[in-house]
């Protein structure tokens, strides 16, 4: 145990090897000395980066990259590396970091102000019931209580306490303390705590310094105890222009002791008169069970009310869309990784920050290993001489490449296809032309789906409506169904929404109104939308209750053809009246409109698309949802994997052919060949059976070793030793039921 | 004045002390008798009684009418009250003393520091000992609620006690719950019991005290304050006798069941005379449980039911500046985004509070399955989540299966012992509630139906809603340190939780996930 907490530290200090996502042992044949081993770790790093950013860009943006990206950022924040194998020039990778260092504070900002905009409610509902119960007569004695229900998500909620203390610190010129039960243990370090932040926001704020220490620490030569409310007392009542409020915040009161919250609240309670204390608890689950938790006797010393913040939902929308589909993201993130990242947040504790820095984690993994990414430049600094040949022929590598090219063979566009293939200043200047189409794109998209949701006629998330386009384009089949059976009143008034959103546009997407650019749509709108008036008008002199269209007519023939089928049928269309008809062609027609206006392809259909937009899952899952159980047990099952020795990986294919790879060798470390016996053994181990079992093995008496075994002293320390460390892992641990067994802890991985 | 040996304070004072506090005036005259400088000041006083019985208020507004009255030419009683719910230690109390002993008698230069009660009893001799008071001069030190004192030395009290041996000047009054036999450790003091109020005394109180001020329409002041009184007895009889024994509950009772027990006055329906049509017709209020327990939620849902009258007070209190003004950032996002607060009320408004709809499922999951470790007993796990044979796991426990073979196990019903259900939640080891949660997850949860690979990987977001349950209490760990082979830490397989959700919580998460729990607890 000793010894491999001596080595660890050395391993793992080590900054050439701090980066990567395990640990590869390579023992240099010469270890004699040290310098030797820092000669040779340069060149393996280098080879290491060359190999992954060679070749197509999906190898690129693998999870090596992304790896490194996290961990390397702080150490070489001048640049980001050379890809190509190195030969990209540095100019371009500067470019790339200038691009990401646009484009994330941008989205950065807009996302902080979504999020500081959604507590808006809650922060004025609170500001004014701490106000008003100052003169509720109600309220007697009780100490106001505010309890904001903020969901299971303590961590996300650090910024509402924050905007609370900044609003209530205004609104009622009250001292904001913030407490956390990690670092309020006992009711001493709660009330210093207390103590020290109430007295230090005024120190902060006032403009003598010395003399609020003063107050502090002694009026008339009194000093008072670091937990002493009553200097708390004197040093409010020393500050002439303040009131004496003290806002107490919980912010997890579902983590705080029971008995602590009751004494701090009948201190509270029993200071009252002399300190206006208030108390804020962010409860997690519900009031309910926190004051099951809580003594009567406190119980009856809260005067409190119940606050709601925005649903997670609500906030996670609006954070999608102006961050990850309104126009102001410059990275597209793939249908793929949104799914996972939209599903992760509904079904498990992740909270809206680990959203957010899943997007800024795919912008740096885009921009740090696609070389690629450099074509998101603005024109300005994006020269024809930054495209390196390397560049050009990743491009030719990547599968939207060779689908347009075959989808231009099958067009019989013969000499485009060939030339994108053989000229490469045609196919930068396809490149170049393909930025604006992203840009069409990208505005066809968000015009439509902004279309679609005004339209409101599907229930459904934008969220999930985004996308599905992105992956599958649009699908309009169940709006033309909607639309084909709305009544005659209805049309209208969906013409005048979509004529609207048309006309405004979308602040949440940072989409402007287009009606410029659409006349025709609007036009074409209006004139359906005039006919359809005038012919409700029309059948109204007539007489007629409502126009029929051929859907709504058949649905109800459907009901009354259990007498006669056919007659009734043709009775019914017969029945339609000339307006009806005309209603129907209205109609039909405004769902041509509509198709022709509302569409948009899938995002992989589109070439290049590999430039601006990121999709891969594999880095996201490995650093935001690890799975460390799987891979201790790889590495103990598979340690040739990692050891990239000879006697592991070579004679474990030679011997145990027959058996797959999952066979025991003595040349395996301790700790695997013990995972090994591990496996098969029952919930209660006798050590002295693994052991007799592990000195089979590797013992000098093996047919394994070939006669070159370990002695009994060293196998026995090895023994130990690789037994201490799968304890340490958490795999087995001392057995109270039996003398020298150890029980087997892990079963799942 | 100094002529007669004893002398009573004046008449006066008792008059307007009980008047403030009516129904006890043999106390007060007690307490009077042996605090004051010319009647029969004693050493030491222990004044008990339960809660809510005017102990602090009348000690210490009969001290303040006292000095007050024997204010003539030099000062003869001073006195300070030591509230042991605001000392944090002993030595809190010990200097939040003499600091108040000093500043009563406006004395400069006490000692900052003071650890111990010799150091104390050091300080308060030079403060009261050496300098020359008046005859008869008397110093009370009040110690308030001092059995509740937090880390008091076991000799605090007997020392207390003792100070006036060492000072003669003192009297020490010892307000306390119950006080044990010679808690004090010293022969005779006087106790003086406040007891708990009776029936008389409580109506007679709420009549003085909290009587409508105002006459009910429709009717005089005088059947108004005749039918308060009668009302007040029969809240008495109905809910103090059993539950709410002390006056401030039973204030509460009165003044929230008064609007309801008058309404049909108000309604016409019912005569105020007619009391007991009266009573009849607010019978069901009276079960109400909510008068025992309001609870801490005084106000239901703030934001919801005030919101116009929120606004209407911003309005009024012009508070829109600090809201809208003070915060450009706020004010530049309602700018951008003016659709946004629209949608945003009626969200909040219709936000359940309920554990359902809070949590995320994996958490759900991981609390049903903590509370199926927990209440059902190790050796029916195999029936009750293993596959190994039929693929579906088929049989099932629960009471339908009980009762469905009742007569078959009739032998065994005669040992039958309590239900666990209705018994406390068991400790169970972590490993053993994840196996139980990767074998209802692949049966309870559609997405994992077709994943049994990959279900039994425990990856971060399952360790994370496990740390998520455990910070909300919902899941406890037992025993600490000492259960797992490494200190203490949370994600060691073999630490040893409970879950700490009722049955009813645990029923409406099941039902939420469509799972009735009951078929998979055993009996």
């Amino acid at each position: 145990m000793v010894e491999t907490h001596d080595d660890n530290p050395a391993l793992f200090d080590d900054d050439e090897n701090d980066h990567r996502a395990v640990y590869i042992f390579n023992p240099s044949p010469q270890n004699a000395t040290s310098p030797q081993q820092e000669k040779s770790r340069p060149t393996k790093r280098r080879k290491v980066t060359g190999g992954g950013g060679s070749g197509s860009k999906r190898v690129a943006t693998g999870g090596g990259h992304a790896e490194e990206e996290a961990h390397d950022a702080p150490m070489k924040a001048a640049a980001f590396p050379q890809l190509f194998d190195g030969k990209e020039s540095a100019e371009a990778a500067g470019l790339r970091k200038k691009v990401f260092d646009t484009a994330w504070p941008v989205l950065d900002g807009r996302i902080k102000n979504v999020l500081r905009g959604a507590n808006r409610t809650t922060l004025e509902d609170v500001s004014s019931f701490i106000r008003d119960a100052e003169g509720d007569a109600t309220r007697g004695t009780r100490i106001p209580a505010g309890f904001i229900i903020i969901g299971p998500n303590i961590a996300s909620q650090d910024l509402l306490f924050e905007q609370l203390s900044e609003a209530l610190g205004k609104a009622t010129q009250a001292r904001f303390v913030r407490l956390r039960a990690a670092g309020a243990p006992n009711l001493k370090a709660a009330l210093k705590k207390v103590i020290r932040d109430a007295t230090a926001q005024v120190s902060v704020e006032g403009d003598g310094d010395e003399d609020d220490t003063e107050v502090a620490f002694g009026r008339d030569g009194r000093k008072y105890l670091d937990y002493d409310l009553e200097g708390l007392h004197a040093f409010l009542g020393a500050q002439q222009n303040s009131s004496r409020r003290v806002i107490v915040a919980f912010e997890d009161s579902e983590a705080f002791e029971s008995s602590l919250l009751t004494d701090l609240l009948a201190l509270f309670h029993s200071w009252q008169g002399r300190i206006q204390f208030s108390v804020l608890f962010g409860i997690a689950t519900s009031v309910e069970l926190f004051q099951a938790r809580l003594l009567k006797s406190t119980a009856r010393q809260l005067f409190g009310a119940k606050f709601d913040v925005v649903q997670a939902d609500l906030v996670l929308d609006n954070v999608f869309k102006s961050a990850i589909a309104g126009t102001h993201a410059t990275l597209r993130l793939g249908p793929n990784l949104l799914r996972s990242l939209l599903e992760r947040q509904r079904d498990q504790v992740a909270g809206i920050r680990v959203f957010i820095s899943s997007i800024k984690y795919a912008y740096m993994c885009h921009f740090y290993a696609n070389p690629l990414s450099v074509l998101l430049a603005d024109e300005k600094s994006l020269t024809r001489q930054l495209l390196q040949p390397e560049h050009i022929q990743a491009v030719r590598t990547l599968d939207s490449f060779k689908s347009h090219v075959e989808a231009s063979v099958d067009a019989r566009q013969l000499n485009h296809a060939q030339s994108l293939v053989e000229d490469d200043s045609y196919l930068v200047k396809q490149m170049v032309e393909q930025r604006q189409k992203k840009q069409d794109y990208l505005l066809q998209l968000l015009r439509s789906l902004h279309l679609l949701t005004s339209m409101n006629l599907i229930p459904g998330r934008f969220t999930d409506l985004y996308v599905s386009a992105l992956s599958g384009g649009l699908d309009l089949t169940p709006t033309i169904d909607a639309i084909k059976r709305l009544g005659a009143d209805d049309v209208p008034l969906l013409i005048n929404r979509l004529l609207l959103a048309i006309q405004t546009g979308s602040p949440d997407l940072d989409l402007p109104g287009w009606e410029d650019s659409a006349e025709d749509l609007t036009t074409s709108l209006t004139e359906i939308r005039d006919e359809i008036e005038a012919l409700v008008l029309q059948a109204r002199e007539k007489g007629q209750q409502s126009l029929k269209s051929k859907i709504s007519a058949q649905s109800k023939v459907l009901r009354t053809t259990v007498v006669a089928q056919k007659v009734q049928l043709s009775q019914d269309t017969a029945k339609l009246t000339d307006e009806d008809k005309a209603f129907g062609k209205a109609i039909d027609a405004l769902v041509d409109l509509l198709t022709q206006n509302i569409y948009s392809p899938a995002i992989d259909s589109l070439f290049l698309h590999e430039a601006w937009a990121y999709d891969s899952m594999a880095p996201y899952r490995d650093v935001f949802v690890p799975r460390p159980g799987t891979a201790f047990e790889r590495a103990l099952t598979r340690p040739g994997g990692y050891l990239g020795c000879e006697c592991c990986c070579g004679k474990g294919k030679a011997g145990g052919g027959q058996n797959g790879t999952r066979t025991l060798s003595a040349t395996q470390p301790t700790t695997c060949i013990l995972y090994q016996l591990y496996l098969e053994t029952g919930s209660l181990v006798n050590v002295a059976d693994l052991w007799s079992a592990y000195y089979a093995l590797v013992g000098e008496d093996s047919r394994d070793t070939g006669g070159l075994g370990l002695g009994e002293r060293e196998a026995l320390v090895r023994f130990y030793r690789g037994l201490a460390e799968l304890r340490l892992m958490g795999f087995v641990k001392q057995s109270k039921k039996k003398a020298d067994h150890v029980a087997k802890v892990k079963w799942l991985l | 004045m100094g002529d007669s040996l004893f002398q009573l304070p004046d008449e006066l004072l008792f008059t307007t002390l009980s008047q403030t506090f009516p129904c006890r005036d043999v106390q007060i005259r007690a307490v009077a008798t042996l605090l004051h400088p010319h009647a029969a000041p004693c050493q030491n006083l222990v004044i008990h009684g339960t809660e809510a019985t005017g102990k602090s208020a009348i000690t210490a507004a009969l001290l303040q009418a006292l000095q007050e009255d024997t204010e003539k030419d030099e000062p003869l009683l001073r006195y300070v009250i030591v509230n042991s719910v605001e000392c944090i230690t002993a030595r809190h109390l010990y200097e939040s003393t003499i600091a108040k002993v000093a500043e009563a008698l406006q004395w400069q230069g006490a000692a900052p520091r003071c650890d111990s009660v010799s150091q104390m009893v050091v300080e308060l001799s030079k403060m009261l000992k050496y300098p020359s008071y008046p005859d008869n001069f008397r110093f009370v030190l009040v110690f308030d609620g001092i059995d509740r004192q937090r880390e008091a030395p076991i000799t605090l009290l007997p020392a207390l006690a003792r100070l006036s041996e060492i000072i003669p000047r003192i009297t020490s009054v010892f307000i306390v719950t119950s006080p044990p036999a010679s808690f004090l450790r010293t022969s005779f003091v006087p106790c003086i019991e406040f007891p708990n109020y009776t029936k008389n005394e409580f109506v007679t109180i709420l009549n003085t005290t909290s009587l409508p001020t105002t006459p009910l329409p429709t009717t005089t002041m005088q059947e108004t304050t005749e039918l308060w009184s009668r009302f007040t007895g029969a809240v008495h009889d109905a809910l103090a006798r059993a539950a709410s024994r002390t006056l401030p509950s039973l204030q509460h009772a009165c003044t929230s069941l008064w609007p309801r027990f008058t309404a049909p006055i108000l309604a016409g329906t019912h005569a105020p005379r007619e009391f007991s049509k009266l009573m009849v017709a607010a019978r069901v209020h009276f079960q109400d449980e909510s008068l025992l327990d309001p609870g801490i939620v005084a106000i239901q849902s703030y934001s919801s039911s005030s919101l116009a009258q929120a606004t209407d007070k911003t309005v009024a209190l012009a508070s829109a500046p600090p809201s809208q003004a003070n915060t450009p950032r706020k004010a530049q996002s309602t700018t951008n985004t003016p659709s946004k607060p629209k949608p945003a009320n009626p969200f909040v408004t219709a936000t359940t509070t309920d554990l359902s709809t809070l949590l995320p499922p994996t958490a759900r999951l991981l609390l049903l399955a903590s509370y199926l470790a927990s209440h059902n007993p190790t050796r029916h796990d195999l029936v009750l989540f293993s596959t190994f044979h039929h693929g579906r796991r088929k049989r099932r426990g629960g009471l339908s299966v009980g009762m469905g073979r009742g007569g078959h196990r009739g032998a065994q019903s005669k040992h039958r012992k309590i239900a666990r259900k209705l018994l406390g939640a068991h400790a169970f080891v972590l490993e053993r509630m994840l196996a139980i949660f990767t074998a209802v997850r692949g049966e309870w949860d559609p997405k994992w139906l077709d994943k049994d690979v990959n279900g039994r990987e425990m990856d971060a977001d399952i360790e994370m809603a496990i740390a998520t349950l455990a910070s909300l209490r919902l899941l406890v760990r037992v025993g600490g340190a000492a259960a797992g082979g490494v200190a203490g830490d949370q994600m060691d397989r073999g630490g040893k939780w409970r879950c700490n959700v009722g049955w009813e919580v645990v029923r409406g998460l099941g039902r939420s996930m469509g799972v009735e729990v009951e078929e998979w607890l055993t009996e």
